[in-house]
């Protein structure tokens, strides 16, 4: 199937470049042509890709032939790819179908062409990107799990004047927090989700990315010191019941948003808890509550932040800390993100991923909000607000990036998710849940 | 795909009924006319009434035959239903805890709903045969079966809510138990994990049931400072908290202050006084004497100073009353996990077959709400043709109605009451959209059934058809029981 798919391939590209050239404008700088291009971006995201994309395609001539392929992109990807009728580029969002498709040679070796780009990204992102030391994406998005939200007027209420930087000081300041009779966090977990990106966190950031991915590819047993470790570490925080709103039961009730909701109230109620955590989309839910939300640590013309809604609260975040002892992990991150792949090389592909590792079309998404690049040279005034500003530097300083660990857990994800939510009611019963998924593992991957 | 055909509406009863009667017309057509009607046209007949059951019969195969043996072909392969893998699938089912929930869960549906539909359905029928109004009466009892049971699933969700604010339940029961129980003006959530003891900061112990007492002894003429912590701001606001002031002795009296011991510009000082710390107003006191018996009581004024005057001879404590942080109602968790029966101290397999959670409880109520009106309409038209003039005999030979009812009615009724038993037996072992839609994810994993389960396994995340398929299969057979004895009934 190989060799025949890919002289198609090259032919159908030459095709679609020679009947783009016919059409496309006289200039003779510009390349023309058209290239296809599929995403998972729908709705408000895609017109602000294609808002980004807009200035490629005037100073190329090229047509970019966008289609969104919504979340299940990496399925209809592997269909046309089989099919041997793939799009020009796409954009994934996960490593392991870049993996794949550069196992199976479906995607272009991209280490020359973006020679002098490649620089723009961490090594944490390239090696992210490439199979066999060479380079075969671009992660144009990234999404940052990173995040505690906290609301300033809170943390002022209790007289905390900066966020937490280690795990030490995070405990200590839930403990300020309530001596000032404020529930430090809200946790998000009448479902396994938010608590599964919890405790990844927490194991990311006491055992650090190696083991993280070795834990998830059970090549580190659920048995293992570390995990026990970092249940041990989270139960310092989960275990105490007063430390959460509404406590245990309350917490295991509270679904995702109306856990953020209890931080960051409508106007008109108060806020019954400090923190919560969850990835940067948490920011959306923030201002959908309130117009009024500022972003940042101070409201609008400087004001202080306010416990009253409907006055000038402000949201912030801090990056989830390790524990001092950690120190190494402590810009290692959990999130997700979007890598361009080339999947036919022609003139116009090559000339889109190099736009598409440029800073160009990412400072304009940014601009338009709800978007981070891990790309070092998209500038820092690009972003609206200083939220979104952190959000992007914690992606671009990432020491290491990993993606999330219970969706590469295949059939046994529903129960790694039970097994942690049976850990929340009973926190002091490790060794037997540690057991329990250790078994479920080993039914779930088959090793 | 038998699963799919098994999650809605009464597959398995039709799918059988049709398949067994399937054989029979067949028969009927082929072999029986032929020897009944040997004269001309016979073969003719046969041929065409053969040619016109042969699409429905090509059909039937198509979508019940085939998956049935599909499912069971399924069942003893593995996850991608490519490798034969023998019972292992049936045997994972029964050694693992966690599939056992789905069993424990289908036993309770089927020892509780049945029974008590049908009971309230006859109890329904039965009255509104005597009411002026029975047809709106009815009318309101019925109307829940045409709603969407995920539309209802949904609502009774949102009935059951732990916030009061949100569940009507516990909105109820919190009017009901603020009213014989005021919450005090500093409350503890204990149930959230609060406890009066953590307020104590400086010179307070905790004291009798959930109060507080001054850790040292105080005599006339002596002042006392108590530090309470984890007094929010919120309800400072609504207490009027002003700057707390040092309390000055005077003789004959013991004089003191309840102060919040947390000073935003020394947040993490404890035991001591500064100037931009509150006292707090409203605390009932009670000055205990050594015997523990009361000596007086007071409150605390705006500044949170107070004064217990002409104090005897002999030393005190003073006591803070537990009513200052009796907490309000804050709700119950209806649709949790946590069990009715004490099983905590069991094995997780014995754990996972004993105990009965609350939101099975929940979910059984909801769904009584959802199909008592189709109890009560097909036991009421059972009531319409029974024979009133037995009914009228017993009457004039003296019975009361209590005796009727008893000795006459439900004799004549039983067998639609076991019809309605049997139909909902087949109804809540199938249960499905009820569990998915109203327990929320945290106790999905304790109320799930085994139909939920071979959705589950089949149908969402990782998938793994085999041990889907030996859940459907087992279904199937438990289904069977009551299948059969409706048919009978149905035919005889």
């Amino acid at each position: 199937m190989k060799p025949r798919i890919l002289p198609i391939a090259v032919i159908g590209g030459l095709l679609l470049a020679a009947c783009g050239t016919s059409n496309a404008p006289t200039s003779s700088s510009q390349q023309g042509g058209s290239v296809s291009l599929w995403a998972e971006w729908s709705s408000g995201e895609q017109a602000a890709f294609t808002a980004a994309l807009s200035p490629f395609e005037s100073q190329s001539g090229t047509t970019v032939n966008y289609s969104s392929k919504g979340s299940n992109i990496d399925t209809v990807l592997a269909a046309a790819v089989a099919g041997g009728a793939p799009p020009d580029v796409a954009l994934i969002p996960d490593p392991g179908t870049l993996q794949t498709l550069a196992k199976q040679g479906k995607i272009t070796d991209l280490t020359s062409i973006l020679s002098g780009l490649s620089s723009n990204y961490g090594s944490a992102w390239n090696t992210l990107a490439s199979y066999n030391g060479k380079l075969y994406g671009v992660w144009f998005k990234g999404a940052n799990k990173n995040t505690i939200w906290y609301n300033p007027a809170e943390f002022a209420a209790a007289s905390i004047s900066s966020p937490p930087k280690t795990w030490e000081e995070l405990i200590q300041d839930a403990a300020t927090l309530k001596a000032a009779g404020v529930t430090p966090f809200s946790l998000c977990t009448d479902i396994g989700w938010p608590v599964a990106d919890f405790w990844q966190n927490v194991y990311l950031k006491t055992a650090g990315a190696d083991k993280y991915n070795q834990l998830s590819a059970h090549s580190v047993k659920w048995t293992d010191s570390s995990v026990t470790t970092a249940f041990t570490t989270m139960a310092q925080l989960v275990g105490t019941s007063s430390n959460l709103a509404g406590g245990i039961q309350g917490s295991l009730s509270n679904a995702y948003p109306a856990c953020v909701d209890k931080v960051f109230p409508k106007a008109g109620s108060q806020p019954q808890a400090a923190m919560v955590f969850e990835g940067d989309f948490v920011a959306t839910e923030i201002t959908g509550n309130s117009k009024n939300y500022m972003p940042g640590t101070t409201g609008s013309g400087g004001a202080s932040c306010t416990t009253d809604p409907s006055a000038t609260p402000c949201y912030n975040f801090f990056d989830f800390p390790a524990p001092s002892a950690n120190s190494a992990n402590s810009a290692a991150i959990q999130g997700a993100g979007d890598v361009a792949v080339v999947l036919k090389d022609t003139p116009q592909s090559e000339a889109l991923i190099k736009y598409l590792a440029g800073p160009d079309g990412a400072a304009i998404w940014a601009h338009l909000g709800g978007f981070a690049s891990p790309n070092k040279k998209v500038p820092a005034s690009a972003y609206p607000d200083p939220v979104s500003k952190g959000i992007a530097q914690a992606l671009v300083g990432a020491s290491s990036f990993v993606f999330s660990l219970d969706d590469l857990q295949g059939t046994w994800e529903k129960n790694m998710w039970q097994d942690l939510l049976d850990f929340l009611k009973n926190p002091s019963n490790v060794s037997s849940i540690e057991a329990t998924m250790d078994q479920q593992a080993t039914a779930g991957l088959g090793h | 795909m038998a699963a799919g055909s098994l999650r809605r509406g009464h597959p398995l009863s039709p799918s059988v009924a049709v398949s067994t009667s399937a054989g029979t017309p067949l028969a009927d057509a082929g072999v029986v006319p032929v020897s009944r009607k040997p004269a001309g046209g016979g073969r003719r007949d046969q041929v065409g009434s053969l040619l016109f059951l042969a699409p429905a019969a090509i059909w039937l195969l198509a979508i019940t035959i085939y998956p049935v043996i599909a499912t069971f072909r399924n069942s003893v392969f593995d996850e991608t239903a490519t490798s034969y893998v023998g019972l292992n699938n049936y045997k994972a089912i029964f050694s693992t805890a966690s599939i056992l929930v789905n069993f424990r869960n289908n036993v309770i549906w089927v020892v509780i709903f049945p029974f008590v539909v049908t009971f309230l359905g006859l109890v329904f029928a039965v009255l509104t045969e005597r009411i002026r109004w029975s047809t709106a009466f009815k009318t309101i009892i019925f109307m829940p079966i045409v709603f969407s049971a995920t539309a209802s699933a949904l609502i009774w969700r949102t009935i059951f809510d732990l916030d009061p604010h949100v569940g009507m339940v516990n909105a109820a029961v919190q009017t009901a138990s603020d009213w014989v129980n005021p919450p005090g003006l500093y409350p503890v959530d204990v149930s959230a994990g609060q406890s009066v003891a953590a307020l104590a900061s400086s010179g307070l112990s905790p004291g009798a049931s959930g109060s507080l007492q001054s850790t040292s002894t105080a005599v006339a003429g002596d002042t006392v400072e108590l530090g309470l912590i984890r007094i929010n701001a919120a309800t400072l606001q609504v207490v009027g908290a002003q700057t707390a002031v040092p309390p000055s002795p005077s003789s004959g009296a013991i004089s003191g202050l309840v102060y919040r011991d947390f000073s935003p510009s020394n947040p993490t000082v404890r035991g001591q006084l500064f100037p931009d710390e509150l006292g707090l107003p409203g605390l009932q006191l009670t000055l205990l004497r050594s015997d523990g018996s009361s000596a007086g009581t007071t409150a605390t004024d705006p500044h949170g100073n107070f004064r217990f005057a002409g104090v005897g001879s002999g030393s005190f404590r003073v006591q803070l009353d537990a009513r200052n942080f009796r907490s309000g109602f804050t709700g119950i968790f209806w649709l949790g996990s946590q069990s009715l029966t004490p099983t905590s101290h069991l094995s997780q397999t014995a754990q996972a077959l004993l105990s009965v959670p609350l939101v099975d409880l929940a979910m059984i109520v909801a769904y009584l709400w959802m199909w008592a009106g189709f109890a009560m309409v097909v036991i009421g038209a059972g009531l319409t043709s029974l024979n009133r003039e037995l009914l009228e005999a017993g009457r004039v030979d003296g019975a009361t109605e209590g005796q009727i009812f008893r000795r006459i009615t439900m004799p004549l009724l039983s067998p639609v009451l076991v019809v309605v038993v049997v139909t909902m037996i087949i109804n809540v072992l199938k249960i499905f959209d009820v569990i998915l839609n109203m327990a929320p994810g945290s106790s999905q994993g304790d109320a799930s059934t085994l139909a939920l389960a071979m959705y589950n396994d089949g149908f969402t995340g990782g998938i793994h058809s085999g041990l889907s398929s030996a859940l459907a299969v087992i279904l199937f057979l438990l289904v069977i029981p009551a299948m059969v004895s409706n048919l009978r009934r149905i035919r005889g």
